[in-house]
């Protein structure tokens, strides 16, 4: 880890130095040793602060979205492979240019779950580690400016693993199951909106549910509300989520978010064969008008 | 506050019959908002108009909704009324109760529901409209023809001679399309080349025509009034203001007698260098770079240079983008044949004397590679028996294609009646579904070459054809007397079916019209709207829309010329107010808008501050590009864009009031 480190914070020092970025946008330790939060730094001499380890859960690309960090024009940005999704999805969503960031890449090699951190863990298994750590395929980002390797093995995986193993539990149930399942599941929310706001990609300024002429979902905490809230930004997702996951953690009352979600791009494999995030000059599953669509009627 | 009127349409008994307009009008009169609800028995008519006019100014109406037939139908008309009371024409809203309701239901009492539910959610919307304006754009007065066949000719001529400037964009050396390649023409037997090549040389000579041969569509953007189109004009190798077209060049070509002629269908051979045939417009060769010796030996061979008097050959000519800006377009972009190929128990390809209808045509004719002479391919001699096969790929949805390629049944009268006048003695059988002669003249004409030149028509179609001593041997069946047949021919003649041009759907694509699923460009309106496509400014003509003959692509090409005409007789073109506004507040630039958009309407516009510092870039709507089609509506995900006419909280009200 000391290796890692030690390239993170001279890379960000030389960017700083160098006035290449006005800021960067990494990871410092936190309050417990188990626990790492978003730092930002503007002045090379605080470059030391960043750091990396398997505590690192937070997509910080949620960052880029904020007026107040937009308006430092030049960025650096810590990504895993995750989030470096995200960043990319940014970039062919027109919300940040890509000659206005830098990306430090960081190889990881799975990020540990905070509930297990914080009950102590600090290795990472096959069992301490995210669903989505277990399906990962960028351990590597895709794309970056500069590379810190990794100086950890990978984790083993043995037997037949699943992740979201729920999702073909629920494929399997009956409609009426599954609505039931969603229902109770949506009764929790309490509209807090921290899934929103968690989320990288739910950038816009004005969300549809602030939308009041017409009232597009229904604000108060109820049935109806609840669950096109959830289902409307699920769809607002589809296509475009890049599974990182930040929603769900953010949840304070622990509705699996990322069931939907994960369903929804393994739908959106399955019918188009897109997967997100992949590439800034892919045009967007749902933003596409193709007349070689499969379809007959688009022609 | 809301001042709505209604009035309920009986339209005869097409909606009275089966809706109980009393009892819709009395239930509108309860919503709130209405002010006065009557039934009147034909709203369209002019004491119907004089009705709904005299309510706008008595009661001093916001709103007006017509229960009544399709807005397709007489939302004009009633607008225009309202606008006669100084009413914005956008705040007359019908509920469709007759091709919704009347015409498609039986039962009086859930009918007569319907319809006051369909009535109540337009109460709604137009309690929340608001005035629209329509949209004015300038128009630039030049036209494009796409495609120089008859019709595009024809559409080119119209144009030219209304004072309008045309530009002419033919894919080929020579203008002429299809129609150049025929020997005579049904039903009057005029000869084509004898009708057409006047056509040829007065687009040629035209002061408003300005003709690009060898050349394609490369781009289109914009649109009605101010399309900009780019053209790629292949390099001919030929300087062409120079060229005399003399002849002296592929007279010295080497490569004679190598390569199959396209005019020709492959019945004789060019010259590397050349003009597809003696008449062509204009009369300046082409250098198939393809085949030419001087592009593919490294420049060796320059006879055709060396032979030049004037000196006008040029073999480092590269293609050229030349580019236009045009009001309106004419796609006329025309037809192929079906691949023959495709069936196999007729030997087409493997025997040299089974041909297509079009190599028919250019036996018979003077300027074709036998000089009118009728012969066979295979050994040259005059063939005195001859089998014509029609609905060959046409009327098959098996092989082919479903529909009838309506030309076949005459051209081949043609070819059996033409074969009789020119070998004294010899037999046509003609195998048939159906005969289709159904315009002026051409029953009689089908008839006289059953009756005068001892055609035989047999019902049915041909299972085998093979070759037996020299003669081709048709096995077929003769429906009507229920036998099978043999015949002994000495050549075939196949009335192959009729399919759009190969990369009409590409120049569809570029032009942004709709083309349906074998590939004819559809009309806005099949029956009324015949000449214009589903775009704005861009209007059809010929073959490109279907299987047609020679006197209806003129037709065409003429009603497409008119609309133009008629387009550009105004100083500017009004389009719709119902398109696509943006909230540029709200909108963050994802322009998932300007993705699905199909009509390119969407471009970026920066924010800007009072210092000029760029704030955002949002999305914004051309007015002219628009057609109000709605999916940027719904690809926005923070519903920054709304639909003039069609706001969601219309949609909203309309739902809603449905709510129980």
């Amino acid at each position: 880890m000391e290796k890692m480190n030690d390239k993170l914070q001279n890379t960000a020092k030389e960017l700083l130095e160098s006035k290449e970025v006005n800021l960067i946008i990494g990871f410092a330790k936190g309050s417990n040793p188990l626990r790492m939060r978003s730092v930002f730094i503007t002045d090379p001499k605080d470059a030391y602060k960043i750091s990396f380890n398997a505590h690192c859960v937070q997509d910080l690309a949620v960052f880029l979205k904020k007026p107040e960090v937009k308006k430092f024009g030049k960025i650096g940005i810590v990504v895993k492979g995750c989030d470096e999704k995200a960043v990319n999805t940014l970039i062919q969503e027109y919300q940040l240019s890509r000659d206005n960031i830098k990306i430090i890449g960081v190889e990881c090699r799975g990020a540990i779950k905070q509930n297990l951190a914080d009950r102590g863990e600090d290795s990472v298994k096959q069992s301490t580690v995210y669903d989505k750590c277990l399906a990962c395929e960028v351990h590597t980002p895709l794309l970056y400016d500069y590379l810190v390797e990794s100086d950890e093995p990978a984790f083993e995986i043995t037997g037949d693993v699943k992740p979201y193993a729920k999702i073909e539990e629920l494929d399997a149930m009956s409609v009426e199951d599954r609505n039931m399942f969603w229902q109770k599941e949506f009764e929790k929310c309490i509209k807090c909106y921290a899934c929103r706001q968690a989320c990288p990609l739910c950038y816009c300024t004005r969300c549809i549910v602030e939308k009041n002429t017409p009232q597009w979902i229904e604000t108060n905490i109820e049935e109806t509300g609840n669950a096109q809230w959830n289902m409307i930004r699920a769809y607002h997702l589809s296509g475009r989520c890049i599974g990182c996951g930040e929603c769900e953690r953010a949840c304070p009352v622990n509705i699996p978010l990322m069931l939907v979600n994960e369903k929804m791009a393994r739908d959106v494999f399955e019918k188009f064969g897109y997967k997100s995030g992949l590439d800034i000059n892919a045009k967007p599953v749902f933003g596409t008008f193709d007349a070689n669509d499969f379809n007959e009627f688009i022609k | 506050m809301a001042r709505i009127g209604v009035f309920v349409c009986w339209c005869g008994s097409n909606i009275a019959g089966t809706v109980d307009v009393k009892r819709v009008a009395e239930e509108a009169a309860k919503i709130p908002g209405v002010v006065e609800a009557v039934d009147y028995k034909y709203m369209c008519s002019d004491p119907g108009q004089n009705t709904l006019r005299k309510m706008i100014k008595d009661k001093n109406l916001t709103g007006v909704v017509l229960a009544a037939c399709s807005p397709h139908m007489h939302e004009n008309t009633f607008r225009k009324a309202a606008v006669k009371e100084g009413l914005n024409p956008y705040f007359i809203e019908i509920a469709n109760i007759r091709e919704q309701v009347s015409w498609v239901h039986e039962d009086k009492e859930k009918a007569t529901a319907k319809a006051i539910d369909l009535l109540k959610m337009m109460v709604e919307k137009v309690k929340r409209n608001k005035p629209i304006e329509d949209v004015r754009v300038p128009l630039t007065k030049k036209a494009l023809v796409v495609g120089g066949g008859i019709s595009g000719i024809q559409a080119a001529l119209d144009i030219a001679n209304g004072g309008v400037e045309v530009i002419l964009v033919e894919k080929e050396p020579s203008i002429g399309g299809k129609m150049i390649q025929l020997d005579e023409t049904f039903p009057t037997l005029d000869c084509s080349s004898c009708i057409m090549t006047p056509k040829m040389v007065e687009v040629y000579q035209h002061p408003n025509i300005k003709l690009y041969t060898y050349s394609e569509l490369e781009d289109v953007s914009g649109y009605i009034g101010n399309f900009n189109v780019k053209i790629k004009k292949k390099a001919r190798s030929i300087v062409e203001k120079d060229c005399t077209g003399c002849g002296d060049c592929w007279n010295a070509c080497p490569m004679h007698k190598n390569v199959k002629s396209e005019f020709n269908v492959n019945l004789s051979e060019r010259t590397a260098i050349y003009v597809p045939f003696p008449q062509a417009v204009p009369l300046i060769p082409v250098i198939d770079r393809s085949v030419c010796l001087h592009y593919k030996k490294g420049g060796k061979c320059q006879k055709c240079y060396d032979a030049c008097g004037p000196k006008c050959i040029d073999f480092d000519l590269q293609d050229e983008i030349i580019e236009e800006k045009v009001g309106a377009i004419v796609a006329a972009t025309g037809y192929d044949l079906m691949e023959n190929s495709l069936y196999g128990e007729y030997g087409y390809g493997q025997f040299k004397d089974v041909i297509s209808g079009l190599q028919f045509e250019r036996l018979l004719s003077a300027s074709g590679p036998t000089e009118g002479v009728v012969k066979r391919p295979s050994d040259g001699k005059t063939p005195e028996t001859i089998v014509f096969i029609q609905c060959v790929g046409s009327r098959d949805p098996e092989k082919g294609v479903p529909y009838c390629s309506k030309v076949c049944c005459m051209y081949t009268a043609k070819h059996a009646k033409l074969f009789a006048h020119k070998v004294h003695g010899s037999q046509s059988y003609v195998f048939y579904i159906d005969i289709r002669a159904t315009s002026k003249g051409y029953e009689e004409f089908v008839r006289s070459t059953m009756e005068n030149d001892g055609a035989i028509y047999l019902r049915g179609r041909v299972s085998k054809i093979y070759e037996d001593n020299g003669k081709l041997i048709v096995k077929g069946a003769d429906t009507l007397s229920g036998n099978q047949v043999e015949i002994a021919a000495d050549m075939v003649v196949l009335a192959t079916g009729v399919i759009p041009k190969k990369g009409s759907d590409k120049i569809a694509q570029m032009l942004g019209i709709s083309y349906d699923k074998y590939g004819f460009y559809t009309e806005s309106h099949p029956k009324l709207r015949p000449a214009e496509s589903s775009t704005a400014g861009i209007y059809l003509a010929g073959m490109a829309q279907g299987p047609r003959d020679i006197p209806e692509s003129v037709v065409s090409g003429s009603a497409a010329a008119s609309k133009i005409l008629g387009l550009f007789s105004k100083s500017e073109y009004e389009v719709e107010g119902t398109i696509a506004s943006v909230n540029k507040t709200t909108c963050v630039g994802c322009f998932y808008c300007k993705r699905v958009c199909a009509y390119s309407a969407i471009s970026k516009e920066e924010v800007k501050d009072r210092n000029g510092n760029v704030l955002k870039v949002v999305a914004n709507v051309n007015s002219g590009l628009c057609a109000g089609c709605g999916a940027c509506v719904n690809a926005c995900f923070s519903k920054s864009i709304d639909l003039k006419g069609y706001l969601d909280e219309q949609i909203f009200a309309e739902i809603k009031s449905l709510a129980v």
